[in-house]
């Protein structure tokens, strides 16, 4: 009994320590972020060089994929409103669904998938390797050279592509509308004016920026934190992904309970 | 390579990335080794990643660098008379440049005279101070 009871208070222990970590880590970043010495030459080089591999090289598959759902789910979502007598707040309905739910969720999870996962998997292979100390050694902070370029690539990627597939839905959601509906564009896009509110690009915004800043905090902090063996590294990738995917739902509930107030 | 050079000059003294890859180049051109600069790790001998490896760390402030066993950094080396003068071209900045070994390989350092050979209970090395 009292060796259960000892289990969980390990357990708790462990937890509530690993959460300190984490939250430190995540203090640690923030504070280099403001921090305008961080801008060095060389991690403005990797900035640039991360946006490029997260935001640029990926356009042509994010703009088919978001064509295909843009027009899919757009022409699903009319179908839907017809047949419940909701054609006058189609676009309250187009608005809400495709710039405060489904662009930046989408985007997260397919940069988490391909990004996500690169981050976490470079970070795992390079602590193994030894090289994050080989940086250390000679005094190469690794959060303002590493780390600090990833994030806020991940933030600036997440942002700019989710009102791009915003755009990208919303454009060829016409398309249905036009061959279903018959639709003007003149009537679409008043529609569309109509419906958008301030609070809409806010939300946007908002979760675009935090989906962003966990799709590569996570993945770095368990690249960093990897035992030193090769066979640990799928373990990491594992368990930064779990993490990741928990955090983007919990931002996704939060972002509603913030919108129900 | 010139990338990995000059990373030491863009953090340490914020020197933009170009002045700071310019200088790195030219330290590898003093060796004719200017065709390395675009490489990457997988094209370069072992050879050019060791002047790669210690032009990086003439780079640093720090007015010490360690050479620690460089038959086995270096394959298939014969004569580390040539890598010694080839640090000496390099080393203008007149840094501090030890190179440590194992007792074995000190017939190859026999033209040296300021060897400096340490042993204890467990192991033996010398030091041989460029």
């Amino acid at each position: 009994m009292i060796k259960f009871i000892e289990s969980i208070g390990d357990r708790t222990i462990n937890s509530l320590n690993s959460i300190y970590e984490a939250l430190k880590f995540t203090s640690l970043c923030l504070i280099h972020m403001v921090n305008p010495k961080s801008y060095n030459p060389a991690m403005r080089m990797v900035l640039v060089k991360q946006i490029y591999f997260t935001a640029v090289t990926i356009l042509p598959l994010f703009i088919f994929m978001a064509s295909i759902f843009g027009s899919v789910i757009i022409g699903m979502v009319i179908v839907v409103a017809t047949q419940y007598s909701l054609q006058d707040n189609i676009g309250s309905i187009i608005v809400t669904f495709v710039i405060n739910e489904f662009s930046p969720f989408f985007t997260a999870l397919l940069i988490s998938l391909r990004s996500g996962t690169a981050v976490n998997t470079e970070i795992a292979i390079m602590n193994v390797n030894q090289e994050l100390n080989t940086l250390k050694e000679y005094d190469i902070d690794l959060i303002d050279y590493l780390f600090l370029p990833r994030i806020i690539s991940g933030v600036i990627s997440v942002t700019f592509l989710s009102i791009l597939f915003a755009l990208i839905m919303l454009s060829s959601g016409y398309l249905f509308t036009l061959f279903y509906m018959g639709m003007d564009l003149h009537i679409y896009t008043a529609l569309l004016l109509n419906a958008v509110e301030v609070k809409d690009l806010i939300v946007l915004l908002f979760k675009s920026i935090a989906f962003g800043f966990v799709i590569m905090l996570i993945p770095i902090y368990s690249g960093f934190k990897t035992a030193n063996s090769y066979s640990a590294i799928p373990i990491s990738v594992l368990n930064g992904m779990v993490k990741l995917f928990i955090a983007i739902f919990f931002i996704e509930v939060l972002a509603l309970l913030l919108q129900s107030l | 390579m010139v990338e990995n050079i000059a990373l030491l000059k863009e953090v340490q003294e914020f020197m933009p990335t170009k002045e700071a890859q310019e200088e790195g180049l030219a330290l590898l051109s003093k060796l004719k080794l200017s065709h390395i600069g675009m490489q990457r790790v997988a094209q370069c001998k072992s050879v050019e990643l060791f002047y790669v490896m210690f032009i990086r760390a003439m780079m640093s402030k720090k007015s010490h660098i360690i050479i620690d066993m460089p038959y086995t950094i270096i394959h298939n080396l014969q004569e580390i008379e040539k890598v010694i003068s080839n640090i000496e071209i390099l080393n203008d900045s007149k840094k501090n440049i030890f190179i440590l070994d194992t007792l074995n390989h000190k017939i190859r350092y026999k033209s040296y005279n300021n060897l400096e050979i340490t042993s204890n209970n467990s192991s033996s090395s010398i030091g041989l101070d460029t």
